[in-house]
């Protein structure tokens, strides 16, 4: 599948999954951080990356999203492959990702508005009542009001992330990663994020894909579920992945519910 | 044992050898970046404001201090010699020469240098640069070219506002507690103080300093681990590091153009 699409397109072909990485090696000095993993992430749909720590989840979000160079391996975005792309030939691929890094990755020197506005006055030539008008959509979109003139600093925890989700599809991605977009939140704020998540993946066809250790999260929201473990991977729908009766399966999901 | 402190000395200087490559490298991409529109001019005045009009307090106060210090300290060894009246052009030719380039240079180091080496290190721990880039934006066009260019802008100011201040407080010391004739001391100041050789020769080599200041500050900020106690080492290691190439780089300037 992977070497079906011309390496110059970006976007993938029909039936090919938006992402896809094929016997991926990184590691970091002598520390082996990915080992051989193939996956893939369909088109349009909700995934969940889930692995123990240190299996190298995150690290296989900033690998799809060309901030860090495998050592080996294949990584097709968008119908493209990335890997020994330079970071000036990578902004075609970029612009059809967003990403909502685990702590948001706002600049804290600016404003809630002028953090969104950024991707907006920096990639398009967009007027200025335009990018206003666009900002406002997106904060509204993600549940907020009223937060223009605040700092980062200023959000709290929740707030921050649909904050940084809002700057993530302000460009309209086709495939947004999401890095741990659960962590230090209350339960009301996961399913607020949660919900979120799927109503943009439904509403603008997104191919989302989350890392996570919520498990009853990826049950719920998780079209598609991807088990990082240090040997291999195992993809599927929870309920092909339960079937699998694997023990390791059942020791990270937990007994499938009846 | 040998070999081993042998192989050791050689990865050590091999390090160094690299560091030194990947510096100057760094160095090549903001120059390359300020020829790449746009020109961040917002950002550049922001800058400005931040590395030199909240530094002038410090610059100030410690300007008049050198210079009250030199007035004190020259009088008392000129007067032994009966030349007292020199004392405008050993302050001034000592400040101008030498003190005030140097001085400024230390201390927007510890002041404005290390700022900008944790900021730039906590944006790197916080994945804000990783967010920059994910929006296709060069996170040394946009964050680190403004901060490295403003260093440049500020210092040879910084340093002409320090050298004033120092000689008004030799004045003040020399003239107005110890009695010398305020023609005298100005007009030795007047006489013996070359624009062309020296005021040139001294802005110069502030530039200079500004230059290796805001190259080592963005340099060890960018490449600062991504943990508290890496933006920590990064930070010691910017002061350290501009404070004695700033000492050497004086000695080398002095030696090949004796400014």
């Amino acid at each position: 599948m992977t070497g079906s699409v011309d390496s110059s397109s970006t976007t993938p072909a029909a039936g090919e999954a938006s992402v896809a990485l094929n016997d991926v090696c990184l590691s970091f000095g002598d520390r082996p951080v990915l080992n051989r993993v193939t996956c893939s992430f369909p088109t349009g749909a909700v995934s969940v990356l889930m692995g123990g720590s240190g299996t190298g989840k995150s690290t296989t979000l900033r690998v799809i999203a060309g901030l860090v160079a495998p050592n080996s391996g294949s990584v097709r975005v968008a119908g493209r492959e990335i890997v020994g792309l330079r970071e000036f030939e990578l902004a075609t691929t970029r612009e059809q990702l967003g990403m909502l890094f685990q702590n948001g990755a706002l600049l804290d020197s600016m404003t809630v508005f002028d953090n969104i506005a950024l991707p907006l006055r920096e990639r398009t030539d967009y007027s200025e009542e335009k990018i206003r008008s666009e900002v406002h959509q997106r904060i509204e979109a993600v549940g907020l009001a009223d937060v223009d003139d605040l700092l980062p600093g200023e959000l709290s925890g929740g707030m921050l992330k649909r904050v940084a989700l809002a700057r993530a599809i302000v460009l309209d991605p086709a495939i947004l990663l999401c890095d741990e977009p659960f962590s230090g939140l209350d339960p009301p704020n996961v399913l607020r994020i949660e919900a979120l998540l799927v109503r943009l993946s439904k509403q603008l066809g997104l191919t989302v894909i989350i890392t996570s250790h919520h498990v009853e999260s990826s049950r719920r929201m998780g079209e598609h579920v991807t088990l990082l473990f240090p040997e291999e991977s195992l993809s599927g729908t929870t309920a092909e992945l339960d079937a699998l009766g694997d023990p390791r399966v059942a020791e990270f999901l937990g007994a499938a519910p009846v | 044992m040998m070999r081993e402190r042998v192989t050791h000395l050689g990865a050590v200087a091999a390090n160094r050898i690299e560091a030194v490559g990947s510096m100057t490298r760094f160095g090549g991409l903001i120059l390359a970046a300020v020829a790449r529109p746009p020109m961040r001019l917002n950002s550049l005045v922001r800058e400005i404001y931040d590395t030199g009009v909240l530094s002038l307090a410090i610059i100030l106060t410690s300007g008049l201090a050198v210079g009250m210090v030199l007035g004190l300290q020259g009088y008392n060894t000129l007067v032994r010699f009966g030349a007292e009246s020199s004392l405008g052009a050993v302050v001034g030719l000592t400040l101008i020469r030498e003190l005030g380039p140097v001085l400024t240079g230390l201390l927007v180091t510890g002041r404005a240098g290390s700022a900008a080496t944790a900021e730039i290190g906590a944006m790197v721990a916080t994945e804000q640069m990783d967010g920059l880039r994910l929006m296709s934006i060069d996170p040394i066009h946009f964050v680190i070219m403004p901060k490295a260019i403003a260093l440049m802008i500020v210092m040879p100011l910084l340093s002409a506002l320090f050298i004033v201040l120092s000689i008004a407080g030799g004045y003040l010391v020399g003239v107005q507690l110890l009695g010398l004739d305020g023609g005298a001391y100005l007009s030795s100041l007047e006489n013996n103080v070359s624009f062309a050789d020296d005021i040139v020769g001294s802005l110069l080599k502030s530039w200079i300093f500004g230059a290796l200041v805001g190259l080592i500050a963005t340099y060890r900020g960018y490449m600062a681990a991504r943990n508290a106690a890496g933006v920590s080492r990064a930070t010691t290691s910017t002061v350290v590091t501009a404070s004695v190439c700033i000492l050497l780089f004086d000695y080398v300037i002095t030696a090949l153009w004796g400014v």
